[in-house]
């Protein structure tokens, strides 16, 4: 693994390791009161070269997905704060040994700690105890003192791309992978069906969840299964782009996720989620080190860290410019999401003049009406 | 003229052992520490920031300690299944059958902590022991091998765990994947971040070694570990014994789970075993025997986790530590094949050339 940067620098001299792993020692061990009283570390400017940032990843950083993307990012605040430290760590665990790794991010001083996906209580139980350190979560929920999340509103480009499989798919079946049945794969699956509807009514959404973000050889045999059930069109959240690769055997397309994947099979692609947390994370290394960081919930909206990939080759020109058309209105405020919207029991959640804010569509735990394999 | 000669002897003394165990952690280290300073890494900075962030502080200690309650259990649970001979290696599927029944209570439940506490307590116990049920009536009556049963249902406990994380028990609060909700009731803390799990662990494994070692039951065990057709001619209910030993490893482990839940992650949650009823296998193997030294044993498997992790923070891949790991145990491996050895003069016999 070879990474440009602050590695092997990091720690550069022993006496400032030394500083490091005491300065840690003592905001853990100070007593709660003591650390209630003293105004958090973030709240006052910090020198670039005295900064230390830590990331980490749910996944390996040549995924080709979800956390390539934000390593792009962590490079992109590299490049723009070359003095500053940045550490990483891959594969994150979705265990008790993430909330170790992120207590050992405090113990080697870091003064602002992300999560680039969601560890819920593993990084709020080490926030609670680290008040000096700002943390941040992708696709968290809490927000206290000294804890804060961001996301991007993926469901408006994930209903761009629902018009465009409406337009494409010929059995009028969606194949979607997820990897659990929570709120950011609902919101997705939803979108991309309620795109397609505005389109065709009829299309519904077969879903299959392989209880992993990373696992390419499950999410082949998922889309496999997906196909073999009639689905032409294919999309999803995973952190990689295998099931591209199966729609390109079967003859079907694509819709992706995290990053342009046109090069992994152009014949079957066509377009993706791409997501661009560069400048989010270089405005909050920026506020860090002004002293103006606050914990605060953040969508990254459509235009802006989140939008679709040019279309592939084989979309029709007309079905493009019909999604390309609903993407303008979106980027001058339109949203889709009004009702009546109906879940796939039948329950009527959305009644009609009334529209899903993001909150409400980021904290889903329905389908709609047309959605199999997620309840 | 006298030549030196070594003879393998079928047992080795522990002060060999643990001589040759130090030498043989020497050994890895100074490879490790070549290696990462060939690759541009300064070995000595990475070490005395893996003491500092492991021995060398409080938090580092919390940590420790933390990694040691699960490792002590499913430890203890695999040495106790071995003292009679037996393999138990599903302490992963019972940890996660005790943490299921543990959750269960817990939601169900609503209650004062004294009172849910326990309750949880006896059905992570509970829980473990129905995991192994089978495997251990298959083997006491059937014959069939406990290591093929106990392992192939470490996946169905996992998948069940994924299945109600994901389905009927999932978190309709916070969202949080692969989660139940936070359970209202807790362990409660010691010292720091550590609950009591940890000094209860510790205590489980005195009382065990004191029982297979002082009891009329341990010495039946090991009696029937050593030697089963002996045993049956002495008496011995061999049958009785298998089972007892194996329902009790599995509660062990089935109280691990438990101990996870209520004490660490307080939800149930999909892969949360974090392969500690496999470590438990390199802890009894560390351990060799004997339920006192599963506690060394437990504290050097989570002093080589812990400095993983610090390792990782440091740039090393989660790959890389999986192979330092491999290399320090299959040193450790090595140190005690070489102890069972003694160096011996041989003079040739006379009459022979």
């Amino acid at each position: 693994m070879t990474v440009s940067g602050s590695r092997g620098r990091l720690l550069t001299t022993r006496r400032e390791m030394l500083g490091l792993a005491g300065g840690a020692g003592s905001s853990l061990l100070l007593p709660r009161h003591a650390r209630a009283q003293a105004q958090p570390a973030w709240r006052r400017p910090l020198a670039e070269s005295d900064a230390i940032v830590a990331f980490g990843h749910t996944g390996p950083i040549t995924d080709g997905g979800w956390s390539m993307v934000h390593d792009r990012g962590v490079q992109a605040v590299r490049r723009t704060f070359p003095k500053l430290r940045t550490i990483y760590v891959e594969s994150v665990p979705y265990s008790a040994d993430a909330t170790r790794l992120f207590r050992q991010f405090v113990a080697e001083g870091a003064q602002m700690v992300m999560a680039t996906s969601e560890y819920g209580d593993f990084i709020k139980d080490v926030s609670d105890r680290a008040p000096d350190v700002a943390f941040m979560e992708c696709d968290g929920t809490n927000v206290t003192g000294n804890l804060g999340w961001y996301y991007v509103a993926h469901w408006y480009a994930s209903y761009i791309i629902g018009i465009v499989a409406a337009l494409m798919t010929k059995t009028n079946k969606i194949g979607f992978l997820g990897a659990f049945p929570i709120p950011s794969v609902y919101a997705s699956a939803n979108a991309t069906l309620l795109g397609a509807q505005s389109v065709n009514p009829a299309i519904t959404l077969q879903s299959i969840t392989i209880n992993a973000w990373f696992d390419p050889q499950a999410a082949t045999q998922a889309a496999t299964a997906l196909a073999d059930n009639g689905c032409d069109f294919l999309c999803g959240i995973m952190d990689e782009p295998a099931y591209l690769r199966v729609a390109l055997q079967r003859g079907l397309k694509a819709a992706m996720w995290n990053t342009g994947m046109l090069d992994y099979g152009p014949q079957a692609y066509v377009s993706s989620v791409c997501l661009d947390f560069n400048d989010y994370y270089i405005s909050q290394v920026r506020n860090l080190l002004a002293g103006t960081w606050q914990p605060e919930g953040h969508f990254l909206t459509l235009g802006h860290g989140v939008d679709r990939d040019a279309w592939g080759p084989t979309v029709p020109p007309e079905a493009a410019a019909r999604a390309d058309d609903m993407r303008t209105r979106m980027l001058a405020g339109h949203n889709p999401f009004v009702g009546p919207i109906y879940d796939n029991h039948g329950r009527l959640r959305v009644p009609a003049g009334t529209a899903l804010s993001d909150l409400e569509i980021y904290h889903s735990d329905w389908a709609v009406a047309g959605v199999s394999g997620l309840e | 003229m006298a030549t030196r000669a070594f003879q393998r002897l079928p047992t080795a003394p522990a002060g060999r052992i643990l001589a040759l165990r130090l030498v043989a952690i020497a050994v890895s280290l100074c490879i490790i520490a070549g290696v990462l300073a060939l690759s541009g890494h300064s070995p000595a900075m990475l070490a005395e920031l893996i003491l500092r962030s492991t021995l060398g502080s409080r938090f580092g200690l919390e940590d420790l300690m933390l990694f040691m309650c699960p490792l002590l259990l499913t430890g203890a649970a695999v040495t106790v299944c071995g003292t009679i001979g037996l393999w138990n290696i599903g302490a992963e599927g019972q940890f996660y059958a005790g943490a299921i029944a543990a959750t269960g209570v817990a939601l169900g439940l609503h209650g004062p902590v004294l009172v849910v506490l326990p309750l949880m307590t006896i059905a992570g116990i509970l829980g473990g022991m129905a995991w192994i049920t089978v495997p251990t009536l298959a083997r006491a009556y059937a014959g069939v091998n406990e290591i093929i049963t106990t392992l192939l249902l470490n996946f169905i406990a996992s998948l069940l765990t994924y299945y109600l994380t994901t389905g009927p028990w999932r978190d309709r609060i916070s969202g949080a994947q692969v989660s139940t909700q936070r359970l209202s009731v807790s362990m409660p803390e010691m010292w720091g971040i550590v609950h009591w799990g940890f000094p209860v662990a510790i205590m489980i494994v005195v009382g065990l070694a004191l029982v297979l070692s002082r009891t009329r039951w341990g010495y039946e065990i090991r009696m029937g570990g050593a030697n089963p057709e002996a045993a049956r001619y002495a008496g011995i209910p061999v049958r009785l014994r298998i089972i007892s030993v194996m329902l009790l490893s599995g509660g062990l482990a089935g109280l691990a789970g438990m101990f996870e839940v209520a004490g660490t992650v307080h939800r149930l949650q999909g892969g949360m075993a974090n392969n500690f009823g496999y470590l438990g296998i390199v802890v009894a193997v560390l351990a060799r025997g004997s339920c006192l030294n599963v506690i060394p044993a437990a504290l050097l498997m989570a002093l080589i986790l812990d400095s993983g992790i610090v390792m990782q923070t440091q740039q090393l891949s989660a790959s890389v530590i999986l192979a330092i790991t491999g290399l320090i145990l299959f040193m450790i491996a090595i140190g005690d094949e070489l102890a069972h050895y003694r160096p011996v003069a041989t003079t040739p016999a006379k009459g022979k050339a």
